[in-house]
């Protein structure tokens, strides 16, 4: 899978799980080894996503990714 | 300013021979209208026994998950400065060493954009700015980073490894704590700001198994400086104590766990094969005796206070290992202990808990350790020291005073 393209996946996973279940690193890295992405290739993908304000990282007794729109406005 | 709040709770706090954190917040309240109003809610908390505090959520600096502590008060509108009263770390240097110059520039920086209250240093080891509002965090970050510093580490990272002062100023430190810290830092910057595992990890170097810093309690990997000569002994200096009123018989040669020394009245000797290293004798006759090369490290996992099954003390895992830069073994070690506790661990499970729920055995596996009879799971077993009411009375500081 091309970088951007697991970027996007990553992306949409995090969006389409707002409000049900909040993903550590780690289960993302997880969820994606699963479809034979290299854990290094997911944690490269997330870093720019996180760089880029895409995604962020909360805190709610644990740390979590979620989506940059959220921080918006916080 | 005049006084916002009436604290006569919190007054209390003021006597007595210590130093006072409501002093301290006192004057800064005079001068910062956040920190008046955290007063106002102390008190308040005090009186209602309540916290009023929230913490965590999705407040941060772009790039980082970590090093800002989102905190908001429950009474926002009794007490609008501190609606939003975020804690933000700060990766200390090592060994908290700092010129005068530094100091005033934090200090500055957090007055104009803080609270004006700091915490030198929390028990973390960072330097801790307490209460500030979320617009500021970005500005805050950018200045602290042209000045040569970065945010700490919180939530499920390693947190901002700490150690103690070492061979910068302590005779006994046997490895370079300093280095260490600093290496292991900039070595894992990814770690340190991108929360990546089940829970925190922290790491804690001391030069020497008097361990000022407490890693062995406070740290899930604890690097301890330890040495493998003979100790040299300088029977002239004990001889000297010996005059001096010392006993040595009963404060040297009976407190010894391994029972390897003995004292004749004129000369003392030591079975270094049978001696635990607790480093007793060795503080006790400073200058008299002294650890010899080589020296290195003992490597322990696993401590918090917390746990289910109570305080948990790090467990011996490299009885000793050389710490030459660029620490190469060490940091291979800790890659590997991360890999397996980020593929079984829970949400929220230290390291320390996941060996207790998945053995010793399987860890030392991974690790690629072979098991061997140093691996003590409690060198010592009791990290607290309770204060009983009849302690206090004989004013015990009295003493350490003189």
């Amino acid at each position: 899978m091309e970088k951007e393209e697991l970027k996007k996946a990553i992306y949409q996973l995090i969006e389409q799980s707002a409000g049900k279940k909040k993903y550590k690193q780690a289960d993302v890295i997880k969820h994606f080894r699963q479809q034979g992405i290299p854990d290094a290739d997911t944690k490269a993908a997330i870093r720019e996503l996180i760089d880029a304000g895409d995604l962020i990282y909360t805190y709610f007794g644990g740390s979590y990714i979620e989506l940059g729109e959220k921080r918006k406005g916080a | 300013m005049t006084k916002k709040y009436e604290t006569p709770l919190l007054d209390e706090l003021e006597k007595g021979p210590f130093p006072s954190f409501v002093t301290e917040m006192k004057k800064a309240a005079a001068k910062n209208p956040m920190a008046a109003d955290e007063l106002g809610l102390l008190e308040k908390s005090f009186r209602d026994k309540v916290t009023y505090w929230k913490h965590g959520g999705i407040v941060g600096v772009r790039g980082y998950g970590g090093g800002v502590i989102g905190r908001y008060s429950q009474l926002a509108d009794q007490f609008p400065g501190v609606a939003h009263f975020h804690t933000v770390r700060v990766n200390q240097v090592a060994g908290l060493f700092y010129t005068s110059e530094t100091i005033k520039f934090l200090c500055d920086l957090w007055d104009k954009y803080g609270s004006g209250l700091t915490n030198f240093h929390g028990s973390t080891g960072d330097i801790i700015l307490l209460g500030t509002v979320t617009e500021n965090l970005e500005p805050l970050a950018t200045i602290l980073s042209m000045n040569g510093f970065d945010l700490g580490g919180s939530g499920s990272a390693m947190r901002t490894p700490s150690c103690c002062v070492g061979p910068a100023r302590c005779e006994w430190s046997m490895i370079d704590t300093l280095d260490i810290t600093y290496d292991l830092t900039q070595e894992f910057q990814d770690e340190l700001h991108r929360p990546q595992f089940p829970y925190k990890f922290k790491i804690k170097t001391v030069g020497c198994p008097v361990d000022c810093n407490a890693s062995i309690a406070r740290a899930d990997l604890s690097i301890i400086g330890t040495w493998k000569g003979p100790i040299a002994i300088d029977q002239d200096k004990v001889k000297d104590y010996a005059k001096k009123g010392m006993n040595i018989q009963e404060e040297i040669v009976n407190m010894c766990p391994g029972k390897c020394i003995t004292w004749d009245g004129n000369s003392l000797n030591i079975n270094n094969a049978d001696c635990l290293h607790c480093m007793h004798c060795i503080t006790k006759l400073a200058g008299a005796l002294k650890p010899t090369p080589p020296f290195g490290a003992v490597i322990l996992i696993g401590a918090k206070a917390p746990f289910v099954i109570g305080a948990t003390l790090s467990w011996v895992i490299v009885p000793f290992m050389e710490m030459k830069p660029p620490y190469q073994e060490l940091k291979d070690l800790i890659r590997n202990m991360w890999d397996w506790w980020n593929e079984y661990g829970k949400n929220r499970e230290r390291i320390g808990e996941l060996i207790i729920r998945r053995g010793m055995r399987e860890f030392l596996e991974v690790c690629g350790l072979e098991p061997t009879p140093e691996m003590v799971r409690e060198p010592r077993n009791d990290p607290f020291w309770f204060w009983k009411e009849e302690d206090l009375e004989k004013k015990p500081w009295e003493e350490f005073l003189k």
